[in-house]
């Protein structure tokens, strides 16, 4: 009740913070490394597909090769969601919710398609979770009142990634 | 006199969570009398406005070491302690986010 009551005078006049602070000095949120872990997820399944299209011997130079293209894939999926975690959680305040009130949806999407492709090869769904994460993006800068632009990665895969207008 | 203020982040959890609010007095004789347990918020330069718990205070009461009950909180034990003069005021009301 006096919360309520406390938290509406807030919502009205704006009270101070006070942080109490902990580990690193925080305010460090970037979702470029979410990005760039999706984008790496691509890669890997575009690779582990360009390597079965070669045929030949499953020898153990395949095998290996095969694995380290599938171990880095899982890496970086968890990665993505990692990221996105910390910043859904640590940095989205209630007042972007408001803004944004699809945000919640949108991180649940993150974490079942990150997931999707650590299960599967599936290079439609790692695009997903790369557009996924660039509406995240999107999300994130104009909550910091930075425009965005779009633009093609200058690597491979070479997909449309978000990118601020600093 | 009297200020509300809006706690962000978990350096003094279970006590205090993100989202609480707490009254502080700002009042200077009320402040004079700082001890430990106190909860004082106070301007850092390097990390802003911080709340935190008293530690200890020293002697002739110039300083202050303040630290928070998680153990990756950033205080004293980082920043070393602080002045007297930098403490805004001490919390004399504990407003809990209700569901915790």
């Amino acid at each position: 009740m006096i919360y309520k009551f406390v938290a509406a005078l807030d919502k009205r006049f704006g009270f101070e913070h006070a942080k109490a602070h902990c580990d690193v000095p925080c305010g460090i949120y970037d979702p470029s490394s979410a990005q760039i872990a999706a984008l790496t997820v691509v890669r890997m399944m575009d690779l582990i597909a360009d390597l079965e299209s070669k045929g030949g011997d499953k020898n153990a130079a395949y095998q290996n090769t095969l694995n380290r293209y599938i171990a880095v894939k899982e890496e970086h999926a968890e990665k993505a969601k990692h990221e996105i975690r910390i910043i859904w959680g640590d940095y989205i305040k209630p007042q972007h919710i408001e803004k944004h009130p699809n945000v919640h949806d949108l991180v649940h999407k993150i974490m079942q398609l990150g997931s999707k492709s650590r299960q599967t090869a599936d290079r439609e769904t790692a695009v997903q979770l790369v557009e996924a994460i660039n509406q995240f993006a999107e999300i994130f800068w104009e909550t910091k009142g930075i425009t965005t632009k779009r633009a093609k990665a200058p690597y491979a895969p070479a997909l449309e990634v978000v990118y601020p207008v600093l | 006199m009297l200020r509300m203020i809006k706690v962000t982040g978990e350096s003094l959890s279970p006590l205090f969570h993100e989202g609480d609010y707490v009254l502080i007095t700002t009042i200077p004789f009320m402040i004079r009398k700082i001890k430990p347990g106190d909860t004082v918020v106070f301007q850092h330069p390097s990390y802003g406005t911080l709340i935190k718990q008293v530690e200890s205070t020293a002697l002739d009461e110039g300083s202050i070491s303040v630290i928070g009950t998680n153990p990756d909180s950033v205080d004293s034990r980082r920043f070393g302690p602080i002045q007297r003069e930098d403490v805004v005021g001490k919390v004399i009301w504990h407003i809990a986010m209700p569901g915790r």
